[in-house]
């Protein structure tokens, strides 16, 4: 179903964790272009039916924490059938069945994991999961998880500093849409849409709902702010998969990418004889400034123009030309790769944000760093390092920054996983720099990073 | 029935009237696509029939789109009413069906325009008042605040859509960040319709936004999952066009999960009605029955289910649930081993089984069936319980304590857990296991939670192990007062006890 990448074993390689149905796989990267399956000594199993997972590091000990995403108990023992409003059989949404909860696995350090579902909370909640993302989205300066669940009010696990996680989707305002409706969460896009310096949320969900923005107000506070966004009204017709806050354009405003495909089967489609009939258009949305949006896809190119099935979306700078290209996982046909031909037109900055923690053999990317690019006569910008999110797919953890109109950069501020600050001066435009931990100026510890 | 082709022909003969994309109907349930092949044939004879007044064609088109409707064959649907209402354009339900039929597949532009038309047509209530609150609903969908705003203030002038609308203005206040009138607004729909518990979140969004976070709280704590819906003469018809198993098992479902028990077992006896040898409506029927208290028709439903399909699981486990609740345990042993050789990782129906098996004495598979469902669901408190439980009876003291200790780890704010070691530390058979301190402990902490009889009692029981008899004695007439409704006979244990309380140490129990 699902990837997730982090270094879990500080050696300076991005290892790989594939999330099944049935038994999960932990691929250690030999770091020569091999992998090793790791997942029995590594105790890095889950025999359920997993659809995605996130490294993070949630004790901020310098080692990369584990989260496995889990959806429901379906097996061929409790199948039931399941039918579309016309009668016909039809796949079975997630009410059919129990949802399982999902697991969270500490590391020791020494290549293992210890399971702390229970204990920490995360195994005491069951939700039919398909997203999950490891952000500090009360601005506390610890990671938190945020659980984007099928069909169920969505969970917002936030951390307590002593490895427990307190589950505040509902006060926080991310549970369930501004009428009170759970919808059918999948994928997930983090990021500072607004520019006020906190990640706010865009979920994907099915057709007959709208996808949903929540906005960060600030600690954690959030509120849905799909009416007034212009990202509700063009989603209702489709079904949302992988998704990402991308400036496609490189103005220095966050844009919207979402990938769609029904799971329920499209009537006049299915008439024509065609075998997967699912097939829905892709979307690209602009951010006309402070998080209002306009549907560009039709304009975008032909990839957003002919439908699809569309499921995961991996997002990264691919060609290495300084803007954000797109890697579509399509059911039933081959994998695409949208490069990107408009964003490098504009000055930009590449960050690649990593560590070496105590232990570390090698650097490592600090998944869960964030960044405020300082610009003169202009708002900071914000971004952040991570490889999840999207659905089911993992991503490039290096930063872009689109600078648009304004390239003059002052400062560039670090806001590190382990919970330090740091400033470093500017780096080179349109090319990318490496910042390592520790070679910054020290900045007083933000209790939150604003 | 007639072919597709055909009607096509014969539609597109029709004057001034757009073709029909029709549905195809293979794989529909078989009464479902006789109904649709009815009404399509019809369709297609008075489209033949040229004397027929356009009128009476377009409502003939319009009753072809309402059943259309039904089913969510949204694009036939809209092509139906977008010909009914050229051949009859002064009639406003075309238009307005046209508009819901737009609004389901999500084409809200075309929606607003034909709901606009329907309302110049019809512009009094009841028309005005349900196809203002989908102008409403389109326009906040659209981010068009004000158009949204001007139209729920036109339904909330209708009492029947008024808490609808008023549900609707509150989301809109909220869009725009103003916090007052959106819980003016929320109020005022739940005031109308207490029971749409999925308004309290959206109200709860409102006080958190005014700084009010007990309000918030307190209104998240009654959310759920019942909505609001305006009445709508047009579509509330068109639902009820709908035939054959299937619909009635969803509106079943529907109802059931509305906690409407009586109305889901209608449900679920029509759809067996059409289909009677559906075991998944008949599952369904005993489960509800079992839900609304009849525990006798529960059970012959469930039975006649397993007689259709002796492997269902649900059957088995319902039926066993209902068996062990009901004095029958060798029965109800025998449908939950069937329920669990059909699902081995149902956590669940292994309690259960276990449960059955240790009030029927076999302690020993009791445990086993106890530990593979803790194995399963570490987090069960109920399967801990247990297990804990069977090792006492099995007299394995020590290892309860263990397991106990084990479960508390993991779930630290367990009451029963928390309960149920204080008792074991309090009043062990094996005196080395008891631990008067941590007992108290334990046992200050459940009452200090939920002050009962039985957390008082438990309390009393360490005290008495530490040789505190007076103060022991005390709190075991708090637990015999606040018992004072229990049994008699549970009031003689709590007063024997006291009893040898009161003549002080050495107390022990």
């Amino acid at each position: 179903m699902g990837v997730a990448t982090g270094d879990y074993d500080n050696d300076g390689w991005m290892d790989l964790y594939i999330a099944n149905y049935g038994s999960n796989q932990l691929w250690h990267n030999n770091g020569d272009g091999t992998f090793t399956d790791v997942t029995a000594v590594a105790g890095a199993d889950d025999p359920r039916w997993s659809a995605g997972a996130t490294f993070a590091d949630l004790d901020r000990d310098g080692w990369l924490d584990l989260f496995v995403l889990n959806y429901v108990d379906s097996s061929v023992q409790n199948n039931v059938r399941c039918y579309a409003p016309s009668s016909r059989r039809d796949y079975c949404g997630p009410q059919a069945f129990q949802p399982v909860p999902s697991r969270l696995l500490r590391n020791r350090g020494n290549g293992t994991f210890e399971d702390v579902s229970i204990k920490s909370g995360i195994g005491r909640k069951a939700g039919p999961g398909l997203g999950v993302v490891a952000d500090d989205l009360d601005g506390d300066g610890w990671q938190d998880l945020f659980v984007a669940n099928d069909g169920s009010p969505s969970f917002l696990w936030l951390n307590q500093k002593d490895f427990t996680f307190k589950e505040d989707g509902l006060l926080a305002g991310v549970a369930v849409n501004a009428a009170g409706k759970p919808e059918a969460g999948m994928g997930i896009a983090v990021g500072d849409c607004d520019g006020d310096g906190d990640d706010d949320l865009f979920i994907t969900h099915l057709t007959g709902e709208t996808n949903t923005l929540y906005l960060n107000q600030g600690g954690g506070v959030f509120e849905d702010a799909t009416a007034r966004s212009g990202l509700g009204a063009p989603s209702l017709p489709y079904t949302g998969f992988g998704t990402a806050w991308i400036d496609f354009d490189n103005d220095g405003w966050l844009d919207l990418a979402a990938f769609n495909g029904a799971v329920n089967l499209n009537g006049a489609q299915w008439a024509k004889g065609d075998l997967f009939p699912y097939a829905q258009p892709d979307q690209l949305f602009r951010n006309q400034g402070g998080c209002r949006f306009v549907e560009v896809g039709p304009e975008a190119g032909a990839a957003f123009r002919t439908p699809r099935v569309s499921r995961g979306a991996a997002f990264g700078d691919v060609d290495n030309d300084g803007d954000t290209d797109i890697v579509v996982v399509d059911t039933d046909s081959p994998v695409r790769l949208l490069v990107n031909e408009t964003g490098s037109r504009r000055p930009w900055l590449g960050l690649r944000l990593v560590g070496k923690p105590a232990g570390a053999k090698g650097e490592r990317d600090l998944l869960g760093a964030r960044v405020e690019v300082l610009r003169r006569a202009a708002p900071p910008l914000w971004r952040r390092s991570a490889t999840d999110g999207s659905y089911a797919s993992a991503s490039d953890p290096r930063v872009l920054v689109g600078l648009g109109d304004v390239p003059e950069v002052t400062e560039v501020r670090v806001f590190w996983p382990d919970g330090a600050a740091e400033s470093f001066p500017p780096p080179p435009l349109r090319t990318y720099t490496k910042l390592l931990r520790g070679t910054g100026k020290t900045l007083p510890p933000p209790g939150a990073p604003k | 029935m007639m072919g597709a082709g055909l009607l096509l022909t014969l539609l597109l003969a029709a004057p001034a009237v757009g073709p029909v994309r029709f549905p195809d109907l293979s794989g529909l349930e078989s009464a479902v696509a006789a109904q649709l092949g009815e009404m399509q044939r019809l369709l297609a004879e008075q489209v033949s029939a040229s004397v027929a007044a356009p009128v009476k064609v377009a409502g003939s088109y319009g009753d072809l789109g309402q059943v259309y409707l039904a089913y969510a064959f949204n694009d036939a649907a809209a092509d139906c009413f977008q010909g009914a209402s050229r051949l009859d354009p002064k009639d406003f339900r075309w238009p307005y069906l046209l508009g819901a039929a737009q609004q389901a597949a999500g084409r809200l532009d075309e929606a607003v325009a034909a709901f606009e038309k329907a309302l110049t047509l019809s512009p009094a209530p009841p028309a005005s008042g349900a196809g203002n609150v989908h102008l409403g609903e389109i326009r906040l969908l659209q981010g068009r605040l004000d158009d949204a705003e001007a139209a729920l203030r036109k339904a909330v002038a209708f009492p029947p859509t008024a808490a609808m609308a008023h549900s609707l203005l509150g989301q809109v206040a909220l869009a725009r960040r103003d916090f007052h009138a959106a819980a003016e607004h929320l109020e005022a729909a739940l005031a109308a319709v207490p029971e749409a518990s999925r308004l309290h979140v959206p109200l709860a969004m409102a006080y958190r936004g005014l700084g009010d976070r007990a309000k918030a709280e307190e209104h998240l704590a009654k959310a759920g999952a019942v909505g609001l819906r305006a009445p709508d003469p047009l579509l509330d018809g068109v639902a009820s066009l709908r035939v054959g198993e299937r619909v009635a098992v969803m509106r079943g479902r529907v109802a059931a999960q509305a906690g409407r028990y009586r109305d889901a077992a209608e449900e679920f006896r029509r759809a067996l009605a059409v289909r009677p040898e559906s075991v998944e409506a008949r599952v369904d029927l005993g489960s509800v029955l079992a839900l609304a208290g009849d525990r006798s028709g529960a059970m012959e439903q469930l039975r006649e289910a397993l007689r259709l399909d002796p492997g269902n699981v649900t059957a088995h486990f319902n039926l066993g649930a209902l068996l062990a609740d009901g004095g029958a345990p060798e029965e109800a042993r025998a449908h939950l081993e069937a329920a669990v050789a059909g699902r081995p990782d149902d956590a669940e129906a292994r309690r259960l089984l276990a449960k059955v098996l240790r009030d029927g004495g076999q302690l020993p598979a009791a445990l086993a069936q106890y530990r593979r469902a803790v194995e399963l669901a570490p987090g069960d408190e109920a399967a801990r319980l247990g297990e804990a439980e069977t090792l006492v009876r099995l007299g394995r003291y020590a290892e309860a304590r263990n397991r106990l200790d084990e479960a508390l780890g993991l779930m630290p704010g367990s009451g029963l857990l928390t309960h149920a070691q204080a008792r074991l530390l309090a009043a062990c058979p094996e005196r080395a296991v008891r631990d008067g301190e941590r007992a108290l402990k334990l046992a200050l902490a459940v009452w200090q939670a939920q002050p009962s009889a039985a957390h008082a009692e438990t309390v009393a029981l360490a005290l008495a192990e530490l040789g505190r008899c007076d103060e022991a004695a005390t709190w075991q007439r708090t637990a015999a007062d606040r018992a004072r409704s229990e049994s008699p006979a549970r009031l003689a244990v709590l007063n024997g006890a006291l009893a040898a309380y009161e003549k002080g140490p050495p107390c022990r129990p």
